[in-house]
This record gives structure tokens, sequence and C-alpha cells, in this order.
């Protein structure tokens, strides 16, 4: 055992068990899953080009579990209002009062063997949130939910492992937020696993913005599984200045399925922002696309890598992949690695990857008209991001998602006055209003 | 102030790259004037509006440049800007992703708070652009699309002008403005740079042809050749070269030097 795997076990004690034996059970599976595998490496084909010593390093000896888990509908995140056939809930309550309900559902996708970080997570789970909607219930306003760490009063680490489990019934569609957010001294590790299970026809649209700032690690890991002509529409939006790690990992089961990945990474200071996604088609006629863009400044690093599996029964699979990519300092670094993988023969699959630098010709133009450096490289910068933010369908969602761009732009530009940041509310005119500050 | 000189260029030295073009150019145009720069293909025309503007990948090698008396290059380019500089491009940029009237916005407001005045919000800014949308026939949809993207050459060449009208520069240099353009767009285009015309504004129209001098009348008309000015005259002088082309003075001014 390392250190940190001691230090983990050591934690692991001090959380109460939770729920009913088969909860029990599973979360002694994952331990053992996280024992034997322990800490990923970059001895790991999926780990090479992310080094995970920031996490190995973190006492966890005196980390103590914290997160604010806040799920509600619409903006302001009130708590939830009834709408027919939507239930959503926290995790330890439901496993308290009616645990049946989560009995093969719960963990049944997010396989312990698939990854240490996925195994810990399951193995450390004490809360989160649980979405279900029954076959033919629609939910029009996102349904939003936060998963923050509050500010360590004595500066000392703390760990978070919050899930997320989504039941989506037929017929059914639903838009859900889900954010994670830390301010600047809650140094530890978010460990995050989400479940999805689209029944057919189901439709869910699922933004995700990571926006934990350094020394916190974050990780998430999302697993999907997409029924006959159901559809997940996918935006991961990472916003970093630490370490983090997002995988995606879908499988289209049955024909008619569809997915849409779409990512933006903005890496700043020394950040490192590793995106890693698997689509599996296991059945014929599905489609998957997927575009992600990413930034990097200052010293930041990127990794995208994309995995693509078509089965050797998935005939008539539509599969693109793109990832470009833009460098905006000589120190900053992208590695960008699509990969497909085809055991059909009657497939349509593109895979492309960019990385290029603002436009010289649209910097200069900005400037001749009296725009400073700093804030025409913003300008072009919020542009490349655009595609994938004008992808978000829910238009309070898209105006809050640019916002939170914008701040995170100007902060790449320390030469750019604060009251710039967010102060102009109407660059997307064209689109819906500019989101309010949320409580 | 009128009749002061707005800009003074003397003894210009530039490189494109690190090819030389401007050879010695000496200009001064004084406030309120409106001067053409005719020339052949090479003569440095273009060379002598990037310059201006501070763009980079062109060098100045010797000489100097003033401004209403200031050393103009030593500023980067987006503070000659907002002194007052305007090159309306030959070939603008399309940028994608970036809505034109949030470009505008933000460049007018850039130059407000360089001049000390306050920042116009929205509903102010959107009052001015309307306003000045009108000199220029431009249609309201074109400003919540890209920068120029998929503008037509006209197009393009309006929304120039528009910036113009916009940002008031005390000293517009206009690059072929007239390149490609209808002769409707041309009058259009030409009605907008004729509204700008003003006792404090000067003007440096750069063209191959006479045709847009019909509508915007010069006070000076300067041939270019080999990166200096080798003759210099009235507005009929205009004439003279769409008559008998360059070929006569450039053969005048090589046996000269």
């Amino acid at each position: 055992m390392s250190a940190a795997v001691e230090t983990l076990d050591r934690l692991r004690a001090g959380i109460a068990p939770i729920g009913p034996a088969w909860l029990v059970r599973q979360r002694e599976e994952a331990w053992s899953a996280f024992v034997e595998a322990g800490l990923p490496t970059r001895r790991l084909e999926a780990w090479k080009s992310t080094n995970l010593a920031p996490l190995a390093a973190l006492d966890f000896a005196r980390i103590t579990t914290a997160s604010s888990i806040a799920p509600g509908i619409g903006s302001g995140a009130k708590t939830a209002t009834a709408i027919p056939g939507v239930r959503i809930d926290r995790l330890a309550g439901v496993l308290q009062r009616e645990p049946e309900r989560l009995a093969g559902r719960l963990g049944r996708l997010a396989d312990p063997k698939r990854g240490a970080l996925v195994a810990l997570s399951t193995a450390l789970l004490e809360d989160g949130v649980v979405i279900e909607l029954a076959p033919g219930a629609r939910c029009e306003a996102p349904i939003r939910i936060r998963f923050a760490v509050p500010p360590a009063a004595d500066g000392s680490a703390s760990a978070s492992f919050p899930r997320l489990l989504v039941l989506a019934g037929e017929d059914s569609a639903a838009t859900l937020f889900v954010e994670f957010d830390s301010p600047a001294d809650a140094a530890g590790f978010t460990d995050h696993v989400a479940e999805l299970v689209l029944a057919p026809r189901a439709r869910v649209a699922l933004v995700q913005l990571q926006a934990e700032s350094a020394p916190r690690v974050h990780f998430s890991s999302l697993h999907a599984e997409i029924d006959r002509s159901a559809r997940l529409d996918s935006h991961v939006f990472t916003l970093a200045d630490g370490l983090v790690r997002s995988e995606l990992d879908l499988r289209l089961i049955a024909p008619g399925a569809e997915a849409t990945l779409d990512g933006f990474f903005l890496v700043r200071g020394a950040g490192h922002a590793d995106h890693f996604t698997t689509v599996e088609h296991a059945a014929p006629h599905c489609t998957s696309s997927q575009e992600y863009r990413g930034v990097m400044g200052d010293r930041g690093k990127g990794v995208f890598r994309g995995r693509v599996v078509v089965r050797p029964d998935a005939q008539k699979t539509n599969a693109s992949q793109s990832n470009p990519n833009l460098l905006l300092s000589e120190q900053a670094a992208i590695d960008t690695r699509p990969q497909l993988e085809i055991y059909a023969d009657d497939v349509r699959a593109s895979h492309g990857s960019t990385i290029g630098q603002l436009d010289a010709d649209a910097l200069f133009f900005l400037r001749a008209r009296g725009i400073g450096a700093a804030e025409a490289r913003v300008l072009l910068t919020r542009a490349f991001a655009r595609t994938i933010v004008d992808g978000v369908g829910d238009p309070e969602l898209r105006a809050e998602v640019g916002h939170r761009i914008d701040r995170a732009l100007a902060a790449l530009e320390p030469t750019l006055a604060a009251d710039r940041a967010d102060g102009d509310d109407d660059h997307d005119a064209s689109e819906g209003p500019p989101a309010g500050d949320r409580a | 102030m009128a009749n002061d000189p707005l800009i003074q260029i003397r003894n210009l030295h530039a490189n494109a790259g690190d090819t030389p073009i401007l050879r010695g150019l000496d200009l001064e145009i004084r406030a309120g004037e409106v001067h053409a720069i005719m020339g052949p293909n090479g003569s440095g025309k273009s060379t002598l509006s990037n310059v201006l503007v501070g763009r980079p990948g062109y060098t100045v090698t010797e000489g100097e440049v003033l401004f209403r008396g200031k050393n103009l290059l030593e500023l980067d380019a987006e503070t000659r800007a907002r002194e007052g500089i305007f090159l309306a491009f030959q070939y603008p940029v399309e940028i994608p992703g970036v809505a034109n009237n949030y470009f505008l916005r933000t460049a007018v407001n850039a130059i407000r708070t360089h001049r000390g005045l306050d920042r116009l919000d929205a509903l102010d800014f959107l009052t001015l652009l309307k306003e000045k949308m009108k000199l220029v026939e431009m249609p309201d949809e074109m400003m919540s699309r890209a920068i120029n993207e998929g503008f037509s050459g006209g197009e393009k060449k309006r929304n120039e002008i528009l910036q113009m009208l916009l940002l008031e520069p005390a000293f517009c240099i206009l690059d072929e403005t007239d390149s490609g353009l209808d002769i409707d767009a041309l009058r259009i285009v030409s009605n907008g740079v004729n509204s700008m015309r003003s006792p404090e504004r000067s003007m440096l129209v750069i063209t191959h042809y006479q045709r847009l001098l019909d509508y915007v009348v010069p006070d000076r008309v300067h041939v270019l050749s080999r990166g200096r000015i080798v003759r210099s005259g009235g507005k009929e002088l205009a004439l003279e070269l769409e008559e008998k082309g360059y070929g006569w003075i450039e053969d005048e001014a090589g046996r000269k030097s």
C-alpha cells in the first residue's frame, strides 16, 4: 500500500457505512479494486500524459470529506418545485429511506474495473444527487446541481466524492447543469462519478462546468448508456488553473441512439486539463459527434484523448470527432490524440485535430480600431469558444457559461482592469438575456 | 486647428519584411485637407498606409512621422487609433465569432475612454450606430453578424466606412477603398467619406483610379513611384494620369534621379 492509499483507508474508516447490504458490498469491492490498482501513474496508457503526483502528494491523513450539494430547478437554484414525473433527491436521503430504488442501478455503469479513481469514488461515496424522469416526463427549465467545496477554515485539505445518478425513462426530456466550484484556498481532491441511463427515446442535455481552482485536484468520470433513438447532448466546460481530468464514457446500445459530446477547455496558470472520451458504438445505425476545443495560455497544458470504438455489428455507424486547439503562449502545450477503433466495415467516421495561434491579421485589425492587444486577444479567444457555447440549447445556460468563460479569459490577461472582466453584458446580444448572478 | 500641419512625413524609408519599399518619402497634410496618392502597383502605396498605422512586419529604417507634432512611430497600433489615425483597409479581414455590433461598441468605447469621455452603454451606442448606418445604407441584420463574415466586397468596404464614421478619427487613410465597388457602392462609400470632411479632419486617399476622386475631390494629388513622391499637383493631375498613365512621370522621375 502506498502512503496515499493508506491514508485514504484511514479516511474511509471515518465514513459511516450507509445504505443497504448490497451497497456496503459494492463499496467494499470497489475499495479492493482501488487498492489493487493503486493511484494511476503515467505507466498506464490512459494516464500517459497526466501526472497525478499532486494528488499522491496530498496529506490525506488530515483530510475531511466535504461538499455542499444544491440541486434545484431553474435559475437561482430554488428547491425543486413539483413537476410531474420529475424526481430530484439527495442521494444520502434515498439511501436512507428507499434504497431499493437504487438497487441494480447505482454503480451499474461505473464499473470499478474501469479505473482506480472511479472505484475510489464508489468506495468512499457519501452523497450526491439522484434524478429520475418517469416515462414521458419533461422538465423545461434546466435542473441545476452545484457541487461546491466550502473554503477550509484551517487551511486543511478536503476530499469530496459527489455522485450523480440520472435515470431518464422512455420519451422523457431534461436539461441538466452540473457545476463544480471551489475557492482558491480549498485544497484537496474532488472525485466525481456520474451515471446516466437513457431509456428509448429519452433526451438529455447535460452541461458540466468545471471551475474548481488550483490547488484542488479534480477528477470526474461520466458513464452513460444510450438506448434506442435516445439522445445525449453533453457539453463539458473546463476552466482550469489546476489539475483536471474529465472522462466521458458513452455506450450507444441500440439502433438510432445518438450522442453529441462537445467541450471547451481553457487552461491557464500552471493548469493541466485532460479530457478523455470514449464512445462505444455497440449497435448499428447510431450517431456520435464530438468537438472539443482547447485554449491553453500561460504555462497551461491540455490533453485530449478521444476514443471511438465501433463494434463488429455496429454497421451504418456515423462517428465524427474533432479537436481544434489554440496555444496563446510559448510555454503552453497540447497533447491531442484522436483514436478510432473500427471493427465494422460499413461505417462513416472522421477525426481530426488542429493546433494554431490567434490570427495575426484579425488581431491587428482589432488593434487598428483602438482595441487594446489584451482585449483583442480575449475577443478572438472568445470567438473560438463560441461555436461550442452556441451549441448549448438552453439560452439561460448558454449566457451563463459565456460569462464564466469571459471571466476566465479576463484572468488570462492580467493587464485588463478587473472591472472590465465582467462589465460588458451584450456580446451575446443576438441571443438570450444575460445571466444574473446566482444565489 | 485648420491649416496647421496634421501629419508630417519626412524622408521616410521603410521595409515590408526585409524588402525596402519606401525610399525617402516626404508628405505634409494640413488639417482639413484631402490628399490623394496615386501610383502603379509596387510603388509603395500600401506600405505607406501600413507603416502609418503600425502594422507588424513593416519597419521604418529612416525618417520620421509627426502627428500633431508628436512622434507617431513610437506609438503602438491601438494608441495610434485612439489618437485619431484610421485606416480603411483594402482587404478587411473576416472575424468569425465576433459580432459586428459588439466589436464596434468595444472600439468606440476604447477610443472614448482614451479621450476622457464616458463609455456608451448598449442603448446609447445603438442610437449612434443606427444614425451612422443610415449614412452608409447598411441593413440592421449586418450588425448581429460576425465581422465581415459572408459580406460582399462592397459590404466590407461600407463596414470600413461605418467604423470610420463611428470612431471619428482626425486622420483617415483610405487604402484603395474604391477597388471592387460598383457604381452604387462607390456613391454610398463616397457619401460616407464626404460627410466626414471637416476643417479639423484630414484624409489620405490611396487609389489606382481617378474614378473615386470624382466623388471625393482632393485638394492635392501626389504620384508615388519607387517609394517616393515624384510629382504633386491639384486635382487636375489625377485626370492627366488617367489619360496618360504613369509611364511618363516615372520616366521623368527616372531621368531626374
